[in-house]
């Protein structure tokens, strides 16, 4: 290894393993999968990259920096394993934080139960003190009133003190005297304020986001110290990025500040890698499918753009096919990437129903005890044993090598739970579950796609994750999407993808001004406070100017309208006319979301006004060509694979992927490391310049 | 057991694809409509019915409109079978010819493949305002139907794909804020055109033959998986009893609610003879919407994955005599009629727990109450807030009432304080929980909160419907009843505060103060039995005084080092027992009788058949 050789580092935490990528400037990949041990991700990372140091002579002095995709933060929330958090509101509104908006996810079931607040009752505490809609103070908020309240918190033995107090987003002045009487006494003390938080409109969304910073803010801090300790123990003074729910980096000191950004940081890097990966490819319209053991998840990126969700619930489950019944989970109201998600993986068990009708999902066999094949005790059939039954699997082992499959068992086990049962032949009943499994997360992409006004057949299916390649060619036909990518080692993509982010910070207000009567000199300071505060940050991050860029965006809605729709702003000087430039395109994006939009006489509100600041790092890009440093597998020997009815049984050729420098025409299967990718009949598969395989659908 | 002719694998595909229909009906309504009642109550619906009418699936959205769409259904080709064309859209929302109350607008269009009907597209969403004598068209005081609004009789909006433009002017010139019904009438439109697309694109999959025959099967299926869950009910007749407070006219007039349930191996008759008489306020309902409630109260114990249609209905039979509160017969007025639903279904869940004593919980808070306050700024533009709330649940037979959850019956979300106060002259002076109002038991009830209202503008209507005021949220199996719900006007005046009934319609005065307590959900089980630290939880949680956990739980505890007094808690918890002296535990317990003609705490007849 030459020490010209330069490398940055791609870390993702996942549910059962962790993704390590090293890229080399040259192009040079080296990759690594290790158990998460779930006690200690710091030095399971550490650990690693030291594996992947003693294999490959590299040192961490060669390392530029590191990029992490984590679920610490969402962990400590789903377990209930944060800081002991104390909450301080507006007398009258004790219960904000448990109340949550009342909806339930959830019909006709007696049996729901409520997720538990983050904070519970006896650790909330009022203050006398209102601030009115307009920001005019009602009940001026008493000093010994507040201390009071903070030393009973304290005595409590809080780790932290959330305040959130109703109408702060339009004036912080009791929310600051709360802050400065818990820095008086208690100055040692972890404090979140809203109006620092998420200076927004709407009590519950603004008060569920503080609380979540505080609560995952110790866990977080130490984490990243440990992580970074452990780093400068194997002598790796790389600086550590953090990957945000949005999309973008952040430094780790802005993390342990913002904890709250990086809680879906998991299922970002892979977005973002497809985003950069179609833009290269002039792909204008792409969507992202990413299926792994026991979830799916799709998402979609249109013109170059991911689409982001402005509000998102950690731990609400998954989307049973609909959209519509919120309720579950701890809400957040900062920026995500908008992804579906459905309880469908490999391990996704099949079944009969009480009416006759088979069922894959939404109940797994996890990990243990797996499905059938695994022979670990498994007894009810998966997905995955229904295509080692089709053959699409190597019956064998998983590919790697590590996990041997018992591929007997798995044919006995269908045929006595499913094909007997439904009077089919055993390869008919499994390519049955093959197809209902598609079918299920079919309905994460019309949730990205037709559920927003857009067609699918006019979009390329991105895919990636273990199982991601295997589906993808069945659910774009059904779909009538013409063609299929696989980045190159899909089932680390989540952790590559990272390698092509930006830094990102977002900051947002809430100011309802009817754009026809606002004040645009009013409007144009608060923006210009909003980009001051995005600059400061990536100066803080080590940023020169010339690295920076800040967008704005805007949400608005028709005056008297209960949602909003979030729309780019232009740079630049804001008078009347760019006012009513962004109702105009307002108005068109309404058109286009809902297919209506109204006349010119119905006003349009701002409701809040958002920069982005956008730090591009001169370490940032990907070659065009990555070059794997682990040899291919030796491909196996053709294997007869069942298609369906229409197609049947076809001895189908085992492939590398760099056998398809020359297209190939399905049926073939390209067995990886990390995936299986199935080429059907009558299709064909190529490489293109990057090494991703292109699928083009007959 | 499916169709031989069908393969079970195109089957479970194509059920997908159509409940995937509908789901993306109910989505375009969210996504399209203008309206908060849409957006916060998810008070629509959509569907799906094969050629003959039959409901195939329902979206998933409002519990209270299940029983609506077959009903409503039925008009459509009562009136119209014969002359039903390609490009017809059809309008409905009177209550007496398949509606349910005026609101309630249902827009369907036949779906054709080559010339021959095989679907409809059903939708229906409750509109904002339409007409009559209050805004909102919701008020709970109305005598007639002809104050509460624009009726609709069965009509074809569209004629061949030809806008009637004679019926959209009516409804334009008779409601109060029309831009935003015909925006929601655009998305009702909206959600049939994505219905019209995506089924084009199924039957060309499938062809016509096999999807007629599927959508048959789905509709089997249902009724297969409803019958075989029956079956593993137990077989017998139970009935049970329970009151609303009163009609908001005939002041402290309890009105009866009665059902029986008779289990017959695998199917269910649901009989509400012994209901009152239908009332003069505005609280009838329509038979459909009595379905409604019992399909939700049975829906509840049975499994969670059995589809919704009319296959489910086949295997329950709804009966309720005409000219009584849950079919009432013209010109009954039925806007409020929310208010019988929610009660109709807590009543259901009393049959039921009679029937299943440890799958049902007791009674909530009642469903919810709506408070309405509107009048006219300044410059006579009207402003109209209306907000629903509602959230204790009963106790479960193995857990606590919900506390601040919204009633199954009706799914909703409250908007925010703050945009209610960016949006509208009313201050929201306090939501918060209120101590000691649950109903004691082995399992608590949901502990309500309260609402205090401030009018910032110079005078405005106010108009409430509550319940539960007299009659309390009864417990079960040993469990208290719940404390009943209060209003108030200005409770922050002392002795100028003044306790109002359940249905007040009342002008409001700038700085004037309202006051909406719910009731507590009703307690399950032997408070004596419930485990001390759960008591002392709620004590530190202020959810529960120490008095109270002394005198219903026998729970002594010292609040200082939260510490319970074993000894002094089991000699109380003997006291409580020899003094309450039960013979046997009571299986309802309902606390005060409304009047002296209301019934006894054991108004339960169970009979067992074998």
């Amino acid at each position: 290894m030459t020490t010209e050789n330069r490398f940055r580092v791609g870390v993702d935490i996942g549910g059962t393993f962790t993704d390590i990528v090293l890229l080399g400037d040259d192009g040079t990949l080296h990759t690594k999968k290790i158990p998460s041990s779930t006690g200690d991700y710091a030095t399971a990372i550490v650990d690693g990259l030291a594996d992947v140091f003693a294999g490959t002579g590299l040192t961490g002095t060669g390392i530029d920096e590191i990029r992490h995709g984590t679920t610490v933060a969402s962990n400590a929330i789903l377990e209930g394993k944060g800081a002991r958090v104390g909450l301080i509101t507006t007398a009258g509104f004790r219960d904000v934080l448990e109340l949550r908006t009342l909806r339930m996810p959830r019909l006709y079931d007696m049996a729901w139960q409520k997720p538990p607040p983050l904070v519970e009752r006896y650790l909330r505490r009022t203050v006398k003190e209102r601030i009115r809609a307009s920001g005019e103070i009602e009940t001026p908020l008493d000093m010994d009133d507040a201390r009071a309240q903070v030393r009973a918190l304290v005595d409590e033995k809080v780790e932290a003190i959330a305040v959130c107090l109703i109408n702060a987003f339009t004036n912080p002045a009791h929310e600051l005297m709360i802050k400065a009487a818990i820095e008086e006494i208690a100055p040692d003390l972890i404090n979140c304020i809203s109006y620092e938080v998420l200076p927004e409109i709407k009590e519950y969304e603004r008060t569920s986001t503080t609380v979540i910073n505080a609560y995952v803010m110790p866990i977080v801090a130490t984490y990243l110290k440990a992580l970074r300790v452990g780093l400068e123990n194997a002598d790796t003074p790389a600086p550590l990025l953090l990957m945000q729910s949005n999309g973008g980096l952040t430094t780790d000191r802005a993390a342990a500040d913002r904890p709250i950004n990086i809680i879906e940081s998991g299922p970002a890097g892979g977005v973002i890698g497809a985003q950069a990966i179609a833009n290269t490819k002039n792909l204008d319209k792409i969507i992202t499918f990413d299926m792994g053991g026991t979830t799916a998840k799709a998402s979609m990126v249109e013109n170059g753009s991911v689409m982001r969700a402005q509000e998102y619930a950690v731990g609400a489950g998954i989307m049973i096919g609909s959209r519509l019944l919120s309720g579950a989970g701890y809400t957040l109201k900062v920026p995500a990437i908008d992804l579906a998600e459905v309880g469908a993986g490999g391990g996704s068990l099949v079944q009969i129903d009480g009416g006759g009708a088979m069922q894959v999902g939404p109940h797994s066999a996890g990990a243990i005890p797996g499905p059938v094949c695994y022979g670990n005790g498994g007894e009810t059939v998966t997905v995955t044993d229904a295509n080692i039954v089709l053959g699409i699997l190597n019956p064998q082992h998983l590919v790697g090598g590590a996990l041997k499959l018992d591929a007997e068992r798995a044919r006995t086990a269908f045929k006595a739970q499913v094909a007997e049962p439904l009077k089919l032949s055993l390869e008919d009943a499994a390519h049955g579950a093959f197809r209902i499994a598609a079918s299920n997360m079919i309905r994460a992409i019309r949730a990205v796609s037709s559920e927003r006004g857009r067609d699918p057949r006019e979009f390329t299916l991105f895919a990636f994750g273990g199982n991601g390649p295997l589906f993808a060619c069945e659910m774009a036909a059904t779909l009538g999407m013409q063609r299929v990518v696989v980045p190159p080692s899909p089932g680390l993509f989540s952790s590559f993808g990272l390698l092509y982010a930006d830094l990102e910070h977002h900051y947002s207000r809430t100011l309802r001004r009817v754009t026809s009567e606002a004040d645009p000199a009013e409007i144009e300071a608060a923006w210009a406070k909003l980009e001051a505060q995005a600059r400061s940050q990536l100066a803080a991050d080590g940023l020169g100017p010339d690295a920076m860029h800040v967008r704005r965006s805007v949400a608005l809605h028709y005056k008297g309208q209960s949602f909003d729709l979030v729309v780019q702003a232009p740079d630049g000087p804001i008078d009347a006319a760019y006012l009513e430039g962004l109702a105009e395109a307002f108005g068109a994006e309404h058109e286009r979301m809902y297919g209506h939009r109204a006349g010119p006489e119905e006003p349009v509100e701002l409701v809040s006004i958002q920069a982005l600041g956008i730090g591009m790092r001169d370490t940032g890009g990907v070659p065009d060509r990555v070059i794997p440093s682990r040899p291919e597998p030796e491909p196996g020997p053709p294997r007869k694979v069942y298609f369906g009815r229409e197609h049947g049984w076809h001895e189908t050729p085992i492939l590398r992927r760099s056998d398809l420098s020359s297209a190939q025409t399905g049926p073939c299967i390209i067995e990886e490391y990390d995936a299986t990718c199935v080429v059907p009949p009558a299709a064909t598969a190529t490489l293109d310049a990057g090494g991703n395989i292109v699928i083009q659908l007959g | 057991m499916i169709d031989q002719k069908i393969d079970p694998i195109t089957f479970e595909l194509f059920k997908n694809a159509i409940f995937s229909i509908a789901d993306e009906m109910a989505l375009t309504v969210f996504r399209t409509t203008y309206s908060a009642v849409l957006k916060d109550n998810m008070d629509y619906s959509t569907g799906f019915a094969d050629g003959a009418g039959r409901l195939a699936a329902q979206g998933l959205t409002l519990p209270g409109h299940l029983g609506s769409t077959p009903t409503a259904m039925a008009s459509i080709m009562r009136h119209f079978e014969g002359n039903i064309n390609e490009g017809d859209v059809f309008i409905m929302n009177d209550p007496f010819d398949g509606g349910m109350h005026l609101p309630d607008i249902f827009v369907m269009q036949p779906l054709f493949h080559k010339g021959e009907r095989l679907a409809f597209a059903c939708t229906v969403c409750h509109h904002t305002d339409v007409g009559g004598r209050v805004a909102g068209s919701n008020a709970s005081d109305s005598t007639e139907i002809y104050a509460e609004g624009l009726r609709i009789a069965p009509m074809k909006l569209y004629d061949a794909g030809k806008l009637n433009d004679t019926i959209m002017t009516f409804i334009e010139k008779n409601v109060r804020v029309p831009v935003m019904v015909q925006g929601d009438l655009r998305a009702q439109l909206a959600a049939c055109h994505i219905a019209e697309k995506q089924f084009a694109e199924l039957v060309d999959r499938y062809g016509p033959e096999m999807t007629k025959a599927m959508l048959n099967e789905t509709i089997d299926y249902a009724e297969r998986l409803t019958r075989a869950a029956l079956k593993e009910l137990p077989d017998g007749e139970w009935s049970f009893e329970d009151w609303i407070d009163d009609d908001g006219i005939d002041i402290d007039q309890p009105i009866r609610l009665f059902v029986t349930i008779r289990k017959t191996g695998d199917s269910m008759m649901v009989d509400w003879t012994g209901t009152a008489p239908q009332v003069r306020g505005a609280i009838n309902n329509t038979l459909s919407y009595t379905k409604s409630a019992s399909y939700t109260g049975i829906r509840s114990v049975l499994p969670q994955n059995i589809p919704n249609n009319e296959g489910v209905f086949r295997a329950i039979e709804v009966v309720c005599p005409p000219g009584t509160v849950g079919n009432g017969e013209l010109p009954a007025a039925c806007a409020a009629r929310g208010l019988t639903g929610f009660r109709m279904v807590d009543c259901m869940f009393g049959a039921l727990a009679m029937m299943l004593p440890d799958k049902v919980k007791a009674a909530g808070d009642g469903g919810n109450t709506g408070i309405s306050v509107g009048g006219y700024d300044a410059d006579r533009n009207p402003f109209v807030y209306v907000d629903f709330t509602c959230g204790s649940w009963g106790a479960r037979p193995w857990a606590d009432g919900l506390d601040g959850n919204s009633h199954m019956f009706a799914n909703m979300a409250l908007p925010s304080v703050e945009v209610t106060e960016a949006e509208q002259p009313i201050s929201i002076l306090a939501y918060e929980f209120m101590p000691d109002r649950a109903g004691a038991g082995l399992y608590r009830g949901g502990v309500p909160f309260h609402r205090d209202y401030r009018l910032e503008a110079d005078e405005a209507t106010l108009q409430v419907r509550a319940d539960r005021h007299t009659v309390q949220p009864f417990g079960l199996y040993g469990g208290s009843p719940g404390a009943p719900s209060e209003n108030w006007s200005n409770p922050h005046l002392g002795d100028k505060a003044e306790p109002l009934h359940s249905k007040p319609t009342m002008m409001f005065r700038k700085g004037d103060v309202f006051r909406h307590i719910h009731a507590g959900g009703g307690g399950w089980g032997d408070p004596l039995e419930r485990e001390p630290a759960a008591v002392m939880r709620d004590v530190r949680n202020e959810f529960l005084s120490a008095e109270k956990a002394v005198a219903d739980y026998g729970v002594v505890m010292d609040t200082e080092t939260w510490t319970i007094d074993a000894a002094a808690t089991s000699q109380r918890r003997e006291e409580i027992r020899n003094k309450r002296n039960w013979s046997k535990v009571p299986t309802v317990q309902r606390g005060q009788s409304p009047t002296k003609s209301s019934p006894t705490t054991e108004a339960v007849e169970v009979r067992e058949t074998s």
